[in-house]
C-alpha cells in the first residue's frame, strides 16, 4: 500500500500542530467556492481572480459577506504572475532570499487552486530520483513481484494522477541529475514505469502543475539545467523593505503562531517599532559592509523578525510577568542572530554601540531598556567566547 | 427622480446619483456628498465659462488629438497657454529641432536685491536652471506648432521662471510617483536635464499618497500612469470633444479636492491668479471676445477657486515683481528617459504614449502639426482657418451631459489587436536572444498565452502593454540577467524605446554654432550621437591646427564632449599628429549651456580662467596653473602677465608655504618654457621669481622652527631658492639675503629639517663635509642616536634635489651604515630605511644610484684592490687637517680616485699638458706646472 497519506481533507476537529492552509482556511475556501462565478481553468477549484482574492485578502469595496484576510503580503503583480503561470503550460519556480515567504505562497496557491497543499517533495542533498518519481515496497516486490500494488508513488506522481498541484521545496538543494527528473514530468506530462510490462505509463490529469521554490542564496550550488529553466517561469519574491508591510506581516504571523499556544498577546506598538527599526538598521549596516566577514550570517528576513518576536513573547509569558519587555526582546534578538561564535558577537556589539546606543540616546524610554538588555546579552556572549578561547578574564 | 432645484442644470441627474452614492457608502454622508457635489459644481462652472478652457494632462496623446480636432474645427483668435511666459521667445527655435527637447531658463547668479524680504523665503542657490520638456504628442507642442503654422497668436500666461524659484519652497524636491522608479541607477540618457528643476504643462498628478494607493488598488494597476492610460486616455480617444472636456474637468476637480497636499495647492493658486490676470489683461487690451480665445491649461487648474477665476470676475491680481536675477534662455536636447526621471513617471510611460499617439493619428486620420523651418506647407491649416468664425457661434450650443454615460459604462474594450500582441511576443524573444537569454519560439507562445491570462485576471479584454511586459518578465526572466539589459528594459525598447532630441544648427546659441563652424573642416559627422574618431595629421593638413586648438579648449571647458586619444598639450611643444574622440552630438546640451556664459569659446575661457585666478580661495599654485593654461590654450601674453601679477600677490600674501612644492614645479616649468623662447624670460616671471626668492628667504628661519611646516615644503622652498637663484639674482636679489636667512635658521630638533639645513649650509659653503662625517661617526657609534639616522638620511635625500654636492656623502653614509653596524642592529633598522626611501626616494634615488655606480668598483677584479674613497680621503684629510687651521671653511676638492682608468687618464694628461694648459689659459687660471701637481 502506498505510504503517502491519501488526499482526503484533514478533519477540522483533529488537532494539528500546524494545519495546512486548506485546513486552516477551510471556511474561507468553502465560502469563496460558493460565490465564485468566474470561469475556471482545468479542474481548478477556484477561478484565478478568486485565488488572488484568497491570497491577497478582500477590500471593503469588494462587497463580500465576510472579510477575507490577507495572507501573503507583497506586490499584487507577483501573485498574479504566479497564478497565471500555474494556468499555463509551465511550472512555477518561486525564487528569493530565505524567509521571504516562498513556501507560504506555494502552500496558499496549492490550497486555493486544488484544495491540497500536502503533495510536497522536500529537496535535500540526499534527494534521489525515486523521491520524485516512484519507489517500490521491497517486501511486496519479493512476495508478489513488481506491480501497481507494490509501487510507492511520489507525491508528485500522486498529484499527476489527481490533476492537482505538486510542490517541490528547495529545488536547488538537489543535485542536477535529480532535478532533471522533473523535465519529462513538466514537458511530456507523464511518468513511464519501465519495470511494469503493461499499463506502464502514468499520465497527468489536466490541472497538474508543479510549484517549486528555490533559495536565492543557494545560487550556483546546483544550478538548474537550461532545459529545466526553460520549463519553469521564475517569479522573484523580493525582500519586504516597506516597514508598514513588514509590520503587518510580523503582527499577522506572530498572532497565528501564538494561537498554537492558546493565548494571544498584544505586542506593544513601540516594541514592534524597535524590532523593525533594529532590523532595518541591521540590513543597512550589512549592505554597507564590503566584506562577507563583516556581515551577519543571518539573512535578516521578515521570518527572522517573527521568530525573534515569538521567542520574546513566549519567554515573557512563561518566565516573565506575561508582558513583553524590551530587554527580553533584545536578548531574543541577540540569541537568534548570533550563529558564528566570535564573529557575529563582535559584529553585533559594534552595531549595538554605534546604532542602538544612538537611538537609545535619541528616543530614550523603551529603547534604553532594549539597549541595556542587548549589552547584557552580548556581554555574556563575549565572556563565553573568551572562556572558549581559553583566555583569562579579569 | 429627485426633484429639480429652481435652476435645473444639465448635471443635476449626475449630482443626484452622486448624493445617493454618498448616502449608500459612507456612514457620515455629509462630507462625501459635499465633495461629490463640489465636483459636479466645478464641472458645471468650467463648462459655463465663456472663455473656452481646454484641460490637458502632460504628455497625453488624447489631449493632443482633441486639441488638433478642436483647432481644425474652430480656429481661435488667440490661444492662452499654461507655461512660463518668459520662455515663449524660445519657441521660434523649435523649428530646427528634433523632439523631445526642453526649453531652458538659466541664471548664473541669484539677485533678490530688488525684492522686499518675505518671511520664510529661502534664496535659492545659484546657478538656477529650469527646464520645460516638450514632446511631439503633447497638447502644448501641438498648440505651439499650430500657432507657428497659422500665425495665430499664442500667449504663455503662467509665472516666469523667476517666480518659480521665488515661490517654490524646496525646488530640489520632486516627489517620485513610484518609489522604486528611482531605485535603478539612471543611465546617461536619463540625466540629460542635469540638476535642473522641471516644469511641465498640465501637471495632473495626485501628490497625496493614500489617494493614489486606493486608486491603484481599485483599478488593479501598478502606476498612476497606467491607470490614466487605461481609464482616461484610451476611452477618451473615441469620445467627442464635450465628453473629453467634461471628463478632464471632473478628474481635475477630483485631483484638486482629494489628491493634492496643501503646499502644492497653495502654489497652484498663486499660478491661477497669475494666469487669469494675464489672460484678462490681454483680452481687455486687445478687445478679443472671450469666446474667440482658447485657454489650454492643466485639468486641475480648471477647478480653481481663486477670486480671479473666470472672465466674468473683474478681480485682477497685482502680480509680484520679478527679481533682478538675469535670466538666459535656450533649447536643450532632452530624452524620454529624462522626462520620466524628472517627473517621476514609471520607465517606459512616455515611450508608450508616443506609440499610442502614432496609432491614434493613423486611426483617426489626423494630421499632426509640425514646426517646419520654412513655413511653406500651410495649405492644410489654412483650409480650416478659412472656416469663418460663424462656426464659433455654434460652439456652446448644447454641452450635453456626457459625464454620466462615461462614468456608468465600463471602459470600452481596447481594440483587440492580436497581430500586434503576436508581433510583440515574437520580437521580444528575438531581442532577448540577442541579449543573451535562452529564448525560443516556445517562449513567444508562452508570453502570448500569459499576457492574455494576465489581462483576464486583471479584468481586461485585451492585454495592455503593461500586461505584456509582466508576461514577458514572467516567462523569460530567470535567476540572473545574462548581459546588460534585463527583460523589462528589452520590453521598453520594443515598445518604442527611448528617443533623444536634437537641436538643429539654427537653434543653437552663437557659441555652439561657432564651434560647429570651426570644426566643419574635420572629416567627421559632428552631429552624430556616437563617438566620432577624428585623426588630425597636422603636418599634411596645417588647416587642422586651428581645430586642434579649439578641441583643446573644449577639452578644458566641456571635458566629456571631446577626448584626446593621441597627442598632448605641453608648454613649448606642438603636436604633429593628434587623434580625438568627439561626441559633440551626445553632449549638445552642455554646449548649449556653455553658450550662456559667452559668445565665443575664447571669451568663456578667459572668463573661467579669470574666475579661477581671482577666486577668493585661490592659491599661488592655482594662479600659476591658470597662467600655464592661459599660455597653452589662449597663447595670450597679456593675460599671462595679469595672472602673473596676481600670482605674485598671492605668494606674498599667503600665510603658509603649504603649496611650495607645486609653486616650485610650476615656476620651474614656466621658466624652462620661456628660456626656450626667443624673447627669453618675461619681466613678470622674473619679478615673480625674485619675489619668490625674497619671500622664501624671509620665511626660511621660521620654516625651520615651525612644526607646522612639513620637511617636503621646506625642501621645495630651498629648491626654489637654489635652482632659480641665478634668475632671481639677475632680477636684483642679493645672495646675502639667503646667507643671513640660513645663518638665522636655528637647528630645530627635527632631524629631517636638520639634514636639510646642513644640505643648504653645504651649498653655501658654510658647512664642510668633513664636519658632517665627524658628526655621523659619532651617530653610528652611539646606540642612543642610531634610531634617528633614517630621519637624518631622509633630510639628506630631500636635500639632494638642490645640493648635488652631498650625493657622494649620502652614498658614503649609507654604505658605512651597512658596513659598520652589526646585523642585530641593522636588521630592525632596515624597514625604517625602506619607508624613508619609499617616501622620499622617488626624486633622489636615481642620483644616488648614479653616484654609487661611479664610486663602487664595477668589476669583480676591481673589488680586491678597492678601498672606499672616503677612507682614503679621511686618511689624507687627517694629515691636511693637522696642518691647516681649525676653522678653515674652504672645501678641498675630492682627491683623485684610485680607479685604474682615472689613473691612466691623469697620467696621460700629465704627460701631455698642452691641452689642459690651453684650457686653463682660456678659463683665466694660472697654469699649473706638472711637477707641482
Amino acid at each position: 500500500m502506498p505510504s503517502i497519506p491519501s488526499n482526503k481533507k484533514p478533519e477540522a476537529d483533529r488537532t494539528m500542530l500546524r494545519p495546512p492552509a486548506e485546513a486552516k482556511y477551510a471556511e474561507e475556501l468553502a465560502y469563496l467556492l460558493s460565490i465564485d462565478k468566474h470561469p475556471k481553468p482545468f479542474t481548478w477549484k477556484l477561478s484565478p481572480r478568486v485565488v488572488r482574492l484568497f491570497i491577497l485578502g478582500s477590500q471593503p469595496g469588494d462587497k463580500l459577506d465576510r472579510p477575507i484576510v490577507q495572507k501573503f503580503f507583497g506586490d499584487s503583480g507577483t501573485v498574479e504572475r504566479a497564478i497565471v503561470t500555474l494556468a499555463s503550460d509551465r511550472g512555477l519556480l518561486l525564487i528569493g532570499d530565505p524567509g521571504t515567504g516562498k513556501s507560504w505562497l506555494a502552500e496558499l496557491l496549492a490550497a486555493a487552486i486544488c484544495g491540497d497543499s500536502t503533495k510536497v517533495v522536500q529537496g535535500t542533498a540526499g534527494t534521489v530520483e525515486d523521491h520524485i518519481k516512484y519507489s517500490w515496497n521491497v517486501a511486496m516486490v519479493i512476495a508478489k513481484g513488481q506491480s501497481h500494488q507494490s509501487l510507492i508513488p511520489s507525491p508528485l506522481m500522486t498529484s499527476m494522477k489527481a490533476g492537482t498541484l505538486g510542490r517541490f521545496e528547495e529545488l536547488t538543494r538537489c543535485s542536477s541529475d535529480v532535478q532533471d527528473a522533473l523535465i519529462s514530468m513538466l514537458s511530456e506530462k507523464y511518468i513511464a514505469i519501465p519495470e511494469l510490462d503493461q499499463d506502464n505509463i502514468v499520465f497527468a490529469e489536466p490541472g497538474f502543475n508543479v510549484i517549486a521554490t528555490a533559495n536565492a542564496r543557494d545560487r550556483g550550488v546546483n544550478d538548474l539545467s537550461s532545459a529545466l529553466k526553460r520549463r519553469f517561469n521564475f517569479v522573484q519574491i523580493p525582500i519586504v523593505k516597506n516597514q508598514k508591510t513588514e509590520r503587518e506581516i510580523v503582527t499577522f504571523r506572530t498572532q497565528e503562531l501564538l494561537a498554537r499556544n492558546a493565548f494571544s498577546i498584544d505586542t506593544p506598538p513601540a516594541l514592534l517599532d524597535i524590532l523593525l527599526q533594529t532590523f532595518a538598521d541591521l540590513r543597512e549596516t550589512s549592505a554597507a559592509e564590503t566584506s562577507e566577514e563583516g556581515r551577519l550570517e543571518s539573512a535578516l528576513s521578515t521570518a527572522e523578525q517573527i521568530s525573534v518576536l515569538e521567542d520574546a513573547i513566549l519567554y515573557g509569558h512563561f518566565f516573565g510577568d506575561t508582558q513583553l519587555r524590551p530587554d527580553v526582546l533584545a536578548r531574543s534578538l541577540v540569541g537568534s542572530l548570533v550563529r558564528r561564535m566570535p564573529e557575529d558577537i563582535s559584529i553585533l556589539s559594534k552595531f549595538w554601540h554605534a546604532v542602538v546606543a544612538k537611538r537609545a540616546r535619541e528616543h530614550g524610554g523603551e529603547w534604553k531598556d532594549f539597549e541595556s538588555g542587548g549589552v547584557q546579552a552580548l556581554g555574556l556572549g563575549a565572556k563565553e567566547k573568551e572562556a572558549a578561547a581559553g583566555k583569562k578574564t579579569k | 427622480m429627485p426633484t429639480p432645484p429652481p435652476l435645473p442644470s444639465l448635471f443635476e441627474p449626475l449630482r443626484a446619483q452622486f448624493l445617493q452614492l454618498a448616502q449608500e457608502f459612507s456612514t457620515d454622508a455629509r462630507p462625501l456628498s459635499e465633495m461629490l457635489g463640489g465636483i459636479v459644481a466645478d464641472v458645471e462652472r468650467a463648462c459655463a465659462e465663456p472663455l473656452e478652457m481646454f484641460p490637458v494632462k502632460h504628455h497625453s496623446p488624447a489631449a493632443a488629438v482633441h486639441l488638433l480636432r478642436r483647432l481644425r474645427e474652430r480656429p481661435p483668435k488667440v490661444i492662452f497657454m499654461e507655461g512660463c511666459e518668459d520662455m515663449q521667445a524660445e519657441f521660434a527655435k523649435l523649428g530646427d529641432c528634433r523632439l523631445p527637447v526642453a526649453i531652458q531658463a538659466f541664471a548664473a547668479k541669484v539677485d533678490y536685491s530688488n525684492l522686499p524680504p518675505v518671511e520664510g523665503r529661502r534664496e535659492p542657490s545659484a546657478p538656477l536652471s529650469l527646464v520645460m520638456p516638450l514632446t511631439e504628442f503633447s497638447a502644448e507642442f501641438q498648440a505651439i506648432a499650430y500657432a507657428h503654422a497659422t500665425g495665430t497668436e499664442l500667449r504663455m500666461v503662467d509665472r516666469t521662471a523667476d517666480h518659480v524659484f521665488q515661490w517654490t519652497r524646496d525646488p530640489e524636491y520632486i516627489a517620485p510617483e513610484e518609489p522604486d522608479a528611482s531605485d535603478e541607477p539612471a543611465g546617461d540618457e536619463a540625466k540629460m536635464h542635469g540638476g535642473a528643476v522641471g516644469v511641465q504643462l498640465g501637471e495632473l498628478r495626485p501628490t497625496f499618497p493614500r489617494f493614489v494607493e486606493v486608486l491603484l488598488q481599485k483599478a488593479r494597476v501598478q502606476h498612476y500612469s497606467e491607470w490614466w492610460e487605461q481609464y482616461v486616455e484610451q476611452p477618451l480617444f473615441s469620445a467627442d470633444f464635450d465628453t473629453y472636456r467634461q471628463v478632464l474637468f471632473m478628474i481635475g476637480s477630483l485631483v484638486r479636492r482629494l489628491g493634492q497636499n496643501t503646499v502644492d495647492k497653495t502654489e497652484d493658486e498663486l499660478r491661477e491668479r497669475y494666469m487669469w490676470t494675464r489672460i484678462k489683461t490681454h483680452l481687455n487690451a486687445t478687445g478679443i471676445a472671450p469666446r474667440d480665445a482658447l485657454y489650454i491649461c492643466g485639468a486641475a487648474h480648471t477647478a480653481s477657486h481663486v477670486p480671479e477665476f473666470g472672465t466674468a470676475s473683474p478681480t485682477l491680481w497685482d502680480i509680484p515683481p520679478v527679481s533682478a536675477t538675469k535670466w538666459l534662455y535656450g533649447v536643450l536636447p532632452s530624452s524620454y528617459a529624462s522626462i520620466e526621471r524628472q517627473f517621476g513617471m514609471p520607465p517606459g510611460a512616455v515611450c508608450l504614449a508616443e506609440a499610442t499617439w502614432k496609432r491614434q493619428l493613423s486611426l483617426q486620420q489626423c494630421q499632426a502639426y509640425k514646426i517646419e523651418d520654412k513655413p511653406t506647407l500651410r495649405a492644410r491649416p489654412k483650409k480650416s482657418a478659412s472656416t469663418p468664425p460663424s462656426s464659433v457661434s455654434s460652439v456652446p450650443a448644447e454641452p450635453a451631459n456626457r459625464l454620466q454615460a462615461y462614468l456608468a459604462t465600463p471602459p470600452s474594450p481596447l481594440s483587440e489587436n492580436h497581430d500586434e500582441l503576436l508581433q510583440w511576443s515574437t520580437q521580444v524573444t528575438s531581442l532577448a536572444r540577442k541579449d543573451g537569454y535562452l529564448a525560443s519560439t516556445a517562449d513567444s507562445i508562452a508570453i502570448y498565452q500569459t499576457s492574455v491570462l494576465l489581462a483576464q485576471l486583471r479584468n481586461r479584454h485585451h492585454p495592455t502593454p503593461y500586461d505584456f511586459r509582466d508576461a514577458a518578465v514572467t516567462c523569460l526572466e530567470k535567476d540572473r540577467v545574462p548581459k546588460k539589459r534585463d527583460i523589462r528594459k528589452i520590453c521598453d525598447i520594443l515598445l518604442g524605446g527611448d528617443r533623444i532630441g536634437k537641436i538643429g544648427y539654427n537653434s543653437l546659441p552663437p557659441l555652439a554654432q561657432n564651434i560647429y563652424d570651426r570644426l566643419k573642416i574635420l572629416p567627421v559627422n559632428l552631429e552624430a550621437r556616437t563617438i566620432q574618431r577624428a585623426l588630425l595629421d597636422l603636418r599634411a593638413h596645417p588647416e587642422y591646427r586651428a581645430c586642434s586648438e579649439l578641441l583643446w579648449k573644449l577639452r578644458y571647458l566641456v571635458p566629456p564632449a571631446v577626448r584626446p586619444i593621441m597627442g598632448q598639450l605641453v608648454l613649448g611643444q606642438t603636436s604633429e599628429q593628434e587623434s580625438w574622440d568627439l561626441s559633440l552630438g551626445k553632449f549638445q546640451g552642455q554646449l548649449v549651456e556653455l553658450g550662456y556664459e559667452g559668445i565665443t569659446v575664447e571669451s568663456v575661457l578667459e572668463r573661467r580662467l579669470t574666475a579661477d585666478a581671482y577666486a577668493p580661495e585661490a592659491t599661488t599654485s592655482v594662479a600659476l596653473d591658470v597662467i600655464e593654461k592661459c599660455l597653452l590654450l589662449m597663447r595670450s601674453e597679456r593675460l599671462a602677465e595679469d595672472f602673473g601679477a596676481r600670482a605674485t600677490h598671492l605668494l606674498v600674501s599667503a600665510d603658509n608655504v603649504g603649496d611650495a612644492p607645486e609653486v616650485y614645479s610650476r615656476t620651474q616649468k614656466l621658466v624652462h618654457y620661456y628660456r626656450g623662447t626667443s624673447d627669453g624670460v618675461p619681466i613678470w616671471l622674473g619679478n615673480f621669481v625674485q619675489t619668490g626668492y625674497r619671500h622664501y628667504c624671509a620665511q626660511l628661519p621660521l620654516a625651520f622652527t615651525d612644526r607646522g611646516v612639513k620637511p617636503e615644503d621646506l625642501a621645495s622652498m630651498l629648491r626654489f631658492i637654489f635652482t632659480l637663484e641665478s634668475l632671481a639674482l639677475s632680477f636684483g636679489c642679493q645672495r646675502s639675503e639667503l646667507l643671513i636667512a640660513v645663518r638665522q635658521a636655528s637647528t630645530a630638533d627635527d632631524p629631517v629639517k636638520l639634514g636639510l639645513l646642513w644640505c643648504a649650509e653645504n651649498v653655501l659653503q658654510l658647512r664642510r663635509i668633513a664636519d658632517l662625517r665627524a658628526y655621523f661617526e659619532n651617530v653610528l657609534a652611539n646606540e642612543l642616536l642610531l634610531p634617528r639616522l633614517p630621519e637624518y638620511l631622509s633630510g639628506f635625500l630631500l636635500g639632494l634635489a638642490f645640493a648635488p654636492g652631498l650625493t657622494g656623502f649620502t652614498v658614503e653614509l649609507l654604505s658605512r651604515t651597512f658596513a659598520e653596524l652589526p646585523e642585530t642592529k641593522l636588521m630592525p633598522w632596515l624597514p625604517q630605511l625602506f619607508r624613508v626611501l619609499r617616501t622620499h626616494g622617488a626624486a633622489s634615488l636615481p642620483i644616488l644610484i648614479k653616484e654609487a655606480g661611479a664610486l663602487f668598483p664595477r668589476t669583480l677584479s676591481d673589488l680586491q684592490p678597492w678601498t672606499p674613497p672616503w677612507e682614503a680621503q679621511s686618511q689624507s684629510q687627517s694629515q691636511v687637517h693637522s696642518a691647516s687651521p681649525a676653522n678653515e671653511t674652504i672645501i678641498k676638492p675630492l682627491p683623485t680616485t684610485t680607479s685604474p682608468q682615472v689613473l691612466a687618464a691623469s697620467s696621460l694628461l700629465a704627460q701631455y699638458p698642452a691641452t689642459t694648459n690651453a684650457m686653463a689659459v682660456l678659463l683665466g687660471v694660472d697654469v699649473i706646472r706638472p711637477e707641482v701637481a
